[in-house]
């Protein structure tokens, strides 16, 4: 490896690190104005001390945890299944994973609005059916890399004789998925189920649309029409969240690399 | 390579023992949760969203909305998106590419590798508001950076620099497109075998040589499919140009959300059409990706 | 003059030896083999004649002059890989004028070329096809066109057939002594099979754990080995423990027995003394003037071409193999049997 070609890498590395970094560091020293003259954590007590944000922020969470659930609950079945008796499927399941790639959230929100808030579905008129809805939407945001996350985990085990070695000690289908296969793709099931967490969490397309400022991310762009140093604050909040989510995932994965196609813009 | 390998071998195996059962109605019944959702919450949406393009307000069957699309200020607003998704998924292409190449092949050490990696799978998915909030903190009027320029006698804004303008959102997009390219880019170059630069050098090749007739054209495809999706992300963000310039800039995605909230146009057929026009661009932009990742792993087999 | 020269050659790599001490000298047209397990720096010393490594003392000189330190792409060798390193975005064709075209040799020589090269490899008909289209044995002719298309002044192979099955390998190593010895090209050949070094080298070069063990022809390196790792390395060996009696006169014992030997002084004696032979030189029945033992048969395997009887000697495993033939008589196991060898067929390690 030539001096010269180093040099270069390293140079490269100045220049994307500059960028990742400054707006970070700009953020983060901004947060800390919010007392006129000295740093402080100002901003960030107010945010805490929000009543709204404690609020918004279990929402999403709660939502965002059943997001992870039910599109396990959905998908983790289906690519088993379809891994074991209709292989022929699996090009399609690919391709129907990567829907969600061709109908971005606010073409999405828009549809979902026009079908079920009107008859016969008439979700929007509770709470708790626009949850729900919220919910499905999501499940449809994540299922690129919920699907690519399990059917990787699928691809590393030999599914059809784990499932026959259970069989014939008796097991039914409940006790194959969830006691049999289910422990052997752990790891790539719950990296899967943190993306999702993560991206639902600080979605704010959809959740502007269908539950306002009940959610987190809505709650954050209110904050930043009012309240520049609380809305810093919040962006580190976010960050390190989201930090905290692939820094898990990575620790779960451990060298591989994986992708994600439109996060929560 | 050798992962491929035993992908598609476990993939082969699956299928030819699954190969012997009929595919009975009881099996079919196992995926029926799975498409039931995908009907109800993409296919359904999508179809009412298609049909309601085509009616006008009084629900009549037109082609118009479709014919309105080509309006001065809608078809300038197509441009706006497509020139801005371009520009960030060129600039952040590049940047990616050089800095995915400085960890994987330009020698630099392998925890660095590592950081870079985990950092582009939280950058890749810091957008959004919070995005928009760092990069006011950061270049807005009285952000951190123009600040500095600014003592260092460079006014940025002074000199017609705004945030708030195509070329800010484009700076922003690069925040999350460059990473993005990063984590999709790496695969492709990890792939490229060593002993292709060998047998390249051993037959008398520059390094040069090298990257122009072997190592560029074998990443091709692959670099043009990342790009594709980066135009694709940046085609149909919504939250970070909404929360930079509240709708300032007249993309699709911001039209379309005026729409959804009942502003302006006040003709939901048109904004049915937009939105239809978008998925349109997203199929294209995928179907391209698709084939030429097909390209790619098909030379790959190798 | 040496065609090639290996001289004193070591590469380490932090404190672990790759090879030490290599010394070699090849002569124009001659096939030698560098044979021995998996880590034993034969890969390394040959991608150091390449210029994929450099070594860390020594030299090597090529018709007289010093590549030691030349970069790679201007050596004038040809390298085969083993995992063929085809250019998968080329034609066959491209693939094997590569080397032409970037010393920028006009167009219809390089066709001209390639179609020759590619009759000689006997895949001509395939010119336009690209690598994922072909067969594991069809990929590495290409390579081999490839690498032999510039003209050049050794050819490298490294495990070339190793990723092939075991029916192509056969086939294709022929192929490769062929073109070999028609172009009467100077070539090194790594490969930890035996049969292939073997059957395919002018010499041998048996290496483990970095050094040279030994180097000859085939049959030297198989009758003659000069230590203990080259004999067992090399074919079935047995190993019988032995009593020196006088090491001078070449007479030891085994148990009770006494046996004798002609080439007591060839290899130095270890601690532990053993007789060593191959299970062919020893013949079941008594045979006047050779060594004459009594052991018992304990188990008799039928491998085709050769039946192996598995004997045991004062306690120890004899192997011992007999040619099929239609009317062998085979002795019972359990049965106490007379063997023989010649004491010009074994020696003492």
């Amino acid at each position: 490896m030539s001096k010269r070609n180093v040099l270069w890498s390293w140079f490269w590395m100045f220049l994307g690190g500059l960028y990742f970094f400054l707006p970070l560091l700009a953020t983060f020293e901004f947060s800390l104005k919010a007392r006129k003259g000295v740093y402080s954590f100002l901003a960030y007590e107010r945010v805490f001390a929000d009543p709204l944000f404690l609020r918004t922020f279990i929402f999403s969470l709660e939502m965002a945890v059943f997001t992870a659930l039910a599109g396990i609950l959905l998908i983790f079945p289906t690519v088993y299944w379809i891994r074991l008796k209709l292989p022929q499927l699996r090009g399609l399941i690919e391709f129907v994973s990567m829907l969600p790639f061709v109908v971005p959230a606010i073409v999405l929100v828009f549809g979902l609005i026009r079908v079920f808030s009107g008859a016969p579905f008439f979700l929007t008129n509770t709470f708790t059916g626009t949850n729900v809805l919220l919910v499905a939407a999501y499940v449809v945001l994540t299922m690129p890399y919920l699907y690519r996350s399990i059917d990787t985990g699928l691809q590393a085990i030999d599914v059809r004789t784990l499932t026959e070695a259970a069989q014939s000690l008796g097991a039914g289908w409940g006790t194959i998925l969830f006691r049999v296969i289910l422990p052997n793709v752990r790891v790539s099931i719950l990296s899967g189920s943190f993306l999702a967490v993560a991206t639902v969490m600080g979605e704010f397309t959809i959740a502007s649309f269908l539950v306002g400022i009940r959610a987190f991310g809505p709650y954050m762009s209110l904050v930043g029409q009012n309240k520049t140093y609380e809305s810093s604050s919040l962006a580190i909040i976010s960050f390190a969240l989201t930090w905290a989510f692939i820094g898990l995932i990575q620790l779960l994965n451990r060298g591989r690399v994986q992708t994600q196609i439109a996060g929560a813009h | 390579m050798s992962n491929r390998l035993i992908q598609n071998s476990s993939n082969q195996r699956d299928a030819r023992r699954a190969r012997p059962v009929p595919s009975s109605l009881l099996n079919w019944l196992g995926v029926l949760p799975f498409f039931l959702f995908i009907f109800l919450f993409v296919f359904l949406p999508s179809f009412s969203l298609v049909s309601g393009s085509f009616q006008d307000r009084q629900g009549n069957f037109t082609f118009q909305n479709y014919l309105d699309l080509f309006s001065p200020s809608i078809l300038s607003a197509y441009w706006v998106t497509i020139r801005i998704s371009l520009a960030s998924a060129v600039g952040g292409g590049i940047l990616g590419f050089f800095m995915a190449y400085a960890v994987t092949l330009g020698g630099l050490p392998k925890a660095l590798r590592n950081a870079l990696l985990t950092f582009s799978g939280v950058a890749s998915n810091f957008a959004g508001v919070p995005l928009a909030f760092a990069f006011i903190a950061t270049l807005g009027r009285t952000g951190m950076v123009t600040v500095l320029l600014k003592m260092a006698g460079f006014d940025l804004y002074d000199r017609g620099f705004s945030l708030y303008s195509f070329w800010g959102l484009t700076l922003t997009y690069l925040y999350f497109q460059f990473p993005l390219m990063i984590l999709i880019i790496t695969p492709a170059l990890d792939g490229l075998k060593r002993e292709w630069r060998e047998a390249a050098e051993n037959l008398g090749a520059s390094s040069w040589t090298y990257w122009r007739r072997v190592a560029l054209p074998i990443l091709t495809p692959s670099i043009l499919g990342a790009m594709i999706l980066l135009f694709g992300n940046a085609f149909g963000a919504y939250a970070t140009a909404l929360s930079l310039t509240g709708g300032f800039i007249n993309l699709i995605t911001i039209l379309i959300g005026s729409q959804i909230k009942g502003d302006v146009l006040q003709n939901t057929g048109l904004g049915y059409a937009l939105a239809i026009g978008m998925v349109i661009v997203m199929a294209g932009a995928i179907t391209i990706y698709y084939f030429l990742r097909r390209r790619s792993e098909r030379w790959l087999r190798v | 003059m040496t065609y090639l020269l290996l001289s004193n050659l070591s590469k380490y790599y932090g404190n672990t030896l790759a090879v030490e001490n290599f010394n070699l000298e090849v002569e124009q047209g001659e096939f030698v083999s560098f044979l021995g397990p998996s880590g034993c720096g034969k890969t390394t010393t040959l991608r150091m004649v390449a210029g994929f490594e450099v070594p860390d003392q020594g030299k090597i000189l090529l018709e007289g002059e010093d590549i030691t330190q030349l970069p790679p792409n201007q050596r004038m060798v040809g390298m085969v890989f083993q995992s063929y390193a085809l250019f998968p975005n080329m034609s066959v064709a491209d693939n094997v004028a590569f080397g032409l075209s970037v010393r920028k040799m006009p167009a219809d020589q390089i066709r001209q070329r390639v179609s020759e090269i590619l009759k000689i490899v006997q895949l001509e008909e395939l010119q336009k096809r690209y690598p994922y289209q072909l067969s594991g044995g069809q990929q590495q002719r290409v390579a081999l066109a490839r690498a032999l298309a510039i003209r050049p002044r050794v050819l490298l192979l490294d495990e070339p057939l190793s990723a092939l099955d075991a029916k192509i390998r056969v086939e294709l190593r022929a192929e490769i002594r062929r073109i070999q010895q028609e172009l009467k090209i100077t070539t090194i050949y790594v490969t930890h099979d035996q049969e292939e070094a073997l059957s395919l080298s002018d010499r041998i070069v048996v290496m483990n754990k970095g050094r040279i063990e030994q180097i000859g022809t085939p049959f030297e390196i198989y009758n003659y080995p000069q230590t203990e790792f080259v004999a067992s390395f090399i074919g079935q060996l047995n190993l019988i423990p032995v009593q020196v009696v006088d090491r001078e006169r070449g007479a030891y014992r085994i148990g009770e027995q006494t046996i004798q030997i002609e080439h007591s002084q060839r290899i130095p004696l270890s601690d532990q003394p053993k007789l060593a032979i191959r299970p062919e030189e020893v013949k079941l029945g008594k045979v006047d003037g050779w060594n004459q033992l009594t052991a018992q048969v304990r188990q008799i395997s039928f491998l085709g071409a050769i039946v192996r009887i598995w004997l045991e000697l004062e306690g120890v495993p004899l192997l011992l193999d007999v040619f099929n033939e239609r009317k062998l008589e085979l002795p019972k196991v359990n049965e106490k049997v007379t063997i023989s060898f010649p004491y010009y067929a074994c020696w003492v390690l």
